[in-house]
């Protein structure tokens, strides 16, 4: 078995409210950066939060590792390795960012190694290093967008879900946090991306994974996915040239 | 000159014992978002155990103290158990609470008053009617120990908090509960110790103010609106803020008190918590409101 993370038919929605995903599939495989795209309110968000524990799996079941996760509180399922970066970014906005990196490492018993693999995000990312006592609740966009991403690394995890880390940023703040996203699936850190932007986060992904109405319409790798015409009528706006 | 100096140090005394009795109070805001109706008949609960310290075996309020505070904490685990736990998810939590917060409080309240009695009560270690003289000035010693074992027990707090690993989850709780999830953090655990802390501190408080205040059952009608002062001053959660409320509406308070007069003295916490809410609802150390 070669799959990483598999997500079987999952039924979820927010408390009582009506099933946003309706039965939902996906296979992540290691190493590589997978993009789910689809329109407004196709369920790409609410995929995420299931599989991270945010959100209670009514049908179907998630695996990792050959494990079933279904019922997992999200500090549960973190320490198992799979990270999630919400498009609130999930930061302390009243602590430094030595602070929140160091939070990232919660879960290490060993404060020395913590501290050291602090000190080597901070190395990797100089405008982290150079804001270390700034609060993160007081700089931009970009750079909270950084920081959210940077923490993942802290601890080395296997898989990272990233929810539309380009929301807001200015085009230029955009191609960093793609860089970033890059970095990080070049440490071998398998990449789970939503984007809102498709073509964009195809452009950056080794697959494609289109949802619409809670369900998995189709995947494959992601030039297929790119230049599939149906994808192209439905999502990208049509006569675009890709 | 003196009369002066005298004000300012009664007030700062009697800011030492509100700035604990609110710093629970503020904890458990902060984390939970419960507005913990019950924290002030929790210090009166800390109150008894003291007084019945005192007054079966003659043991020292100071020594009750930790006593206080692990029976009350106690009480904080099985009442977060039973009354809160299975709330926690609901949409509608921080109105649900306040409820119920005010009806643990009707209950504790008549418990105590069944048990014990609605008569006014005292703890009277020699220090607590002792002064120490400087000049013309005099602290009352009661207040004088009871300020710095508050003191002492916020600062240690403070430093759980800022250093502790635990410590850590709980200011990352109290300000992204859903990125402390996000990072390993058992929240439910969090709520549970904070809430546990919170009415510890209570019971600490009550142990201090046995000896400076009187007090009964229903007391703690009154302290209720005085520790919202200080929590909303203060800006809801942040403890340092309550610390600084406590200290500059007690010193306030006992301005007034001498001069306009002293049934205006707790009016003035009262008249503090519109003027805040009006003024500056976020507190001299909360957040503004978000818009979003």
């Amino acid at each position: 078995m070669t799959e990483l993370l598999t997500v079987t038919g999952i039924t979820a929605g927010y408390g009582d409210g009506p099933a946003i995903l309706d039965g939902a599939h996906l296979t992540v495989e290691p190493g590589k950066v997978h993009c789910i795209i689809g329109p407004n309110g196709a369920g790409k968000s609410t995929l995420l939060k299931a599989i991270c524990g945010m959100l209670k799996i009514r049908k179907g079941e998630v695996r990792f590792k050959g494990e079933r996760l279904n019922g997992l509180r999200p500090d549960q399922i973190y320490r198992k390795g799979i990270v999630f970066v919400p498009q609130e970014r999930a930061l302390f906005p009243k602590m430094s960012v030595r602070e929140n990196l160091r939070m990232g490492g919660f879960i290490m018993d060993d404060a020395h190694e913590l501290d050291r693999r602090v000190e080597e995000v901070m190395e990797r990312f100089p405008i982290l290093k150079e804001r270390a006592h700034q609060k993160a609740g007081t700089m931009s966009g970009g750079q909270q967008q950084t920081l959210a991403m940077a923490r993942t690394m802290i601890i080395k995890p296997d898989i990272v879900m990233l929810d539309e880390p380009s929301l807001g940023l200015a085009p230029k703040i955009v191609k960093e946090m793609f860089e970033i996203m890059a970095m990080m699936a070049k440490d071998g850190i398998t990449i789970l991306l939503v984007e809102q932007n498709a073509l964009m986060g195809l452009k950056h992904a080794d697959w494609g994974v289109v949802l619409d109405l809670g369900r998995t319409l189709f995947e494959g790798p992601a030039a297929e996915v790119l230049g599939d015409p149906r994808i192209q009528e439905l999502y990208l706006g049509g006569k675009r040239a890709a | 000159m003196a009369h002066t100096l005298q004000i300012l140090i009664l007030g700062l005394a009697l800011g030492g014992v509100f700035a604990l009795m609110g710093a629970g109070l503020s904890l458990v805001f902060g984390v939970m978002r419960i507005v913990n109706l019950a924290h002030p008949v929790m210090i009166i609960g800390g109150a008894y155990v003291a007084y019945w310290g005192f007054r079966l075996w003659g043991v020292d309020p100071l020594v009750t103290l930790p006593i206080a505070a692990v029976i009350l904490a106690a009480v904080g685990v099985i009442l977060y158990k039973v009354v809160f736990e299975k709330e926690a998810k609901a949409a509608t939590y921080s109105e649900m609470t306040v409820l119920l917060t005010f009806a643990v409080a009707m209950i504790i309240e008549g418990a105590l008053g069944t048990a014990f009695s609605n008569t006014q009560r005292v703890t009277s270690p020699d220090y607590a009617t002792d002064a120490i003289f400087i000049g013309d000035i005099f602290i009352p010693t009661g207040q004088l120990y009871a300020g710095i074992v508050s003191l002492v027990i916020i600062s240690g707090l403070a430093l759980f908090l800022k250093y502790s690993r635990f410590g850590y989850a709980i200011r990352a709780t109290t300000q992204n509960r859903d990125a402390a999830s996000l990072l390993g953090v058992n929240v439910n655990l969090v709520s549970m110790v904070s809430f546990a802390i919170g009415v510890g501190l209570a019971g600490a408080a009550g142990a201090l103010v046995s000896f400076v205040f009187s007090f009964f059952p229903a007391k703690h009608w009154e302290w209720i609106a005085i520790l919202m002062s200080l929590v909303v001053l203060g800006g809801m959660g942040s403890i340092l803020g309550t610390v600084v409320a406590a200290f500059l509406l007690s010193v306030i308070a006992a301005f007034v008190g001498a001069y306009v007069g002293a049934t205006w003295s707790t009016m003035t916490f009262f008249l503090a918590l519109f003027l805040i809410l009006i003024v500056r609802p976020q507190g001299l150390f909360g957040d503004k409101p978000e818009l979003a």
